[in-house]
């Protein structure tokens, strides 16, 4: 009897669930798909060209050293503006966890970075770094790009670190307090693990979007000098929309796809171990 | 991305079509350029007095999103859908030969006069022609040339360098007895960009060297390429361009330079006027002269859209914007130079006659930005000007297989 009904609750609620799939099927899978066909085929439309060419362009790519110097360029930038946003953030949210006054004001002016967008942020580094001449310089214009988005994007995980830090209940420090803990043992025993999911969750968000990368490298340096800024999704966009050569460029996305995917998944699953541990 | 190419397709497939749906009674033409510098725009003015002959007639015009890269974009989207949204349009002069091939262009041969073509300058008319077929009408044109200080160089009593190795022993010379440390020699354009492109290919010409050949083959000669590439690299190494060229873009250099830190300059002619402002630092101390081997010619061309409905209109539309008065009212008003040498400055006429098109070829826009990294690479250092051209041939010849 319960058993009948469990059943047909299950089977009303993926009836329910259908039109939603269908949607997302629709929006995500179809030009997926799409995109994984195109990079079988050698397509430049402009010209007419239209030919299936097999696995010949991931073939290319894997042997173009400019596809792999997009994908060191793409880790790089991600690992070293990922870390820095998480650790800055969280000394950000910290420091607005302890003001008394001005609180509002203070998050308020974290805002702003975040607010501005992507192009008017690299305007405004354009700006600031162009007496120095490092956007010109391999080496100094990759680590110019990541001060950059740290700048833009700490906001978003000091926020984040910052929602939870009002959440735990003062109790608990004043217990440990009470135990005899010093601050820097109570934030290395009790905020920073109560911390972890959510610097986790705000890591995955930070992950993927500093994986597609681009607007910033597109206004300040356009991939340069010598290609020491080009990501992965410059490297896609330079073959989609500049040299036109469709099946390649959808080649590379779908690649950045893969990588995207591998991410997720590894921190995902990072995730849940952390969870299971709290 | 490709998702966002359809959406992109949709959106102006939605836009033009309203367009249509509002038309007015009578005939619209409609023309796409980019925004005219300044501030006395002329255009207006040259659309109604063809609008005044030519009753029924109204002119409409849009201008392209502002840079190069978007206006490119533009095209492709729109005239790849064979849409008739536009009728005539403005193109940079690199992209006559893409549009040309890809079918997207009235072919205006038998229109336009032989007579007429020859009174514009002749690199020009090349970059409008493919396969022996005119396909658009010079309108306005550019050129890179060596901007020098008088000044510094009669110091020393140097006459204009005459190829570019004569240029850095000058401004080596010049720098050591400068009083201005800061002082530097030769500034040029050398961010991973079009720009880029162009001041090596000038170099290349000043060394005899071609990046495409008359058989269509691309760095076929490889040693000498690498050897121009390398001496640029050296002039970066040895002091005589300071290090912020391999970042600068032209409005960087310009400033630099008008700004009395640099004895030499590669620029377009746009910068002669803001180094002879009021205010100009070096105001009286430019000079001008042709680049080594001749500058790049740049520019823009009109052209008809061959899904146009009124191919006539459109090209009487494209006569009275390319007639001499029309390039002199936009020489006059805004400064962008004529294509006919009559009406040239008569100081810039020989610069302009040295001019040399970058080459004319459809997959000319694969061309630049499979090469901008590797140029990139050879001038900062990165790699050795051999190894870096050897890969970005690898590259093209995947790209451009048959």
């Amino acid at each position: 009897m319960t058993s009948r009904a469990a059943r047909t609750e299950r089977r009303l609620a993926a009836a329910l669930l259908v039109p939603a799939l269908a949607v997302l099927a629709g929006v995500t899978l179809y030009p997926l798909a799409q995109a994984f066909i195109l990079s079988f085929e050698r397509r430049v439309p402009v010209f007419g060209i239209d030919e299936f060419v097999g696995l010949r362009h991931y073939a290319f790519l894997l042997r173009d050293p400019a596809f792999g110097n997009a994908l060191r360029v793409t880790v790089i930038f991600t690992v070293a503006s990922v870390a820095l946003e998480v650790v800055v953030g969280t000394a950000a949210a910290l420091a607005l966890g302890t003001m008394r006054r001005w609180r509002a004001a203070g998050v308020g002016l974290l805002l702003l970075p975040w607010c501005l967008p992507g192009v008017v942020t690299a305007r405004i580094f354009e700006w600031l770094y162009e007496p120095t001449g490092w956007l010109g310089i391999p080496g100094r214009a990759l680590p110019a790009l990541v001060v950059a988005d740290v700048w833009r994007t700490m906001p978003f995980v000091a926020l984040f670190a910052y929602a939870r830090l009002i959440s735990i209940p003062p109790s608990i420090g004043e217990a440990a307090a009470v135990d005899g803990a010093g601050r820097l043992a109570t934030l290395r025993a009790i905020t920073l693990p109560l911390l972890a999911p959510v610097l986790l969750t705000a890591a995955l968000f930070r992950t993927l979007d500093a994986l597609r990368a681009f607007d910033l490298m597109y206004v300040l340096t356009g991939g340069g000098p010598a290609a020491t800024t080009e990501t992965l999704t410059l490297y896609a966009y330079r073959h989609l929309f500049q040299t036109l050569q469709l099946g390649l460029g959808a080649a590379a996305a779908v690649l950045v796809l893969v990588v995207v995917g591998l991410v997720a998944w590894a921190h995902l699953h990072a995730l849940e171990a952390s969870e299971a541990r709290t | 991305m490709v998702t966002r190419l359809g959406g992109l397709a949709l959106l102006v497939l939605l836009v033009v079509g309203c367009g249509d749906g509002g038309a007015a009674p009578g005939i619209e033409l409609v023309f796409r350029h980019s925004r005219m510098p300044g501030e006395n725009d002329p255009l207006p003015a040259l659309l109604r007095e063809f609008e005044r002959d030519h009753p029924g007639v109204r002119v409409k015009h849009e201008p392209l999103p502002w840079t190069a890269d978007v206006q490119h974009q533009f095209y492709v989207i729109n005239l790849e859908g064979r849409t008739a949204g536009f009728d005539v349009l403005m193109l940079d002069v690199i992209w006559t030969a893409e549009f040309a091939r890809a079918g997207w262009l009235l072919d205006l041969t038998d229109r336009w006069p032989a007579a007429e073509r020859r009174e514009h300058f002749e690199a020009t008319v090349a970059t409008a022609m493919l396969d022996g077929r005119v396909w658009a009408v010079p309108w306005v044109m550019n050129v890179g040339l060596l901007y020098y200080r008088r000044d510094l160089l009669a110091a020393s009593a140097f006459a204009p360098p005459r190829s570019y190795d004569e240029l850095a022993s000058q401004a080596r010379v010049v720098m050591e007895r400068a009083a201005e440390r800061r002082l530097g020699g030769f500034v040029w354009q050398g961010r991973q960009y079009e720009g880029l492109v162009v001041n090596i290919l000038e170099e290349l010409w000043g060394r005899g060297v071609e990046l495409v050949g008359d058989d269509g083959r691309v760095l076929a000669d490889l040693d000498g390429a690498a050897a121009a590439l390398g001496f640029r690299r050296r002039l970066l190494t040895d002091g005589i361009s300071p290090r912020l060229v391999t970042g600068a873009d032209e409005e960087q250099t310009r400033r630099e330079f008008g700004a009395g830190r640099a004895v030499f300059l590669r620029n377009w002619p746009y910068a002669r006027k803001l180094f002879e402002s009021p205010t100009s630092p070096i105001k009286g101390r430019v000079g001008i002269a042709a680049l080594p081997g001749g500058g790049a010619l740049g520019g823009a061309h009109l052209a008809i859209n061959r899904a146009t409905r009124y191919p006539d209109l459109a090209w009487q539309l494209v006569r009275v914007l390319t007639a001499p008065e029309a390039q002199r009212a936009i020489a006059d008003a805004v400064g962008l130079h004529p294509t006919r040498p009559r009406l040239l400055e008569p100081d810039l006429q020989s610069i302009f006659r040295a001019a040399r098109a970058r080459p004319i070829t459809p997959w000319y826009q694969t061309l630049s930005a499979t090469i901008q990294p590797a140029f990139s690479a050879a001038i900062t250092g990165v790699t050795p000007p051999r190894d870096a051209l050897a890969t970005a041939r690898l590259q093209l010849e995947y790209f451009l297989q048959p």
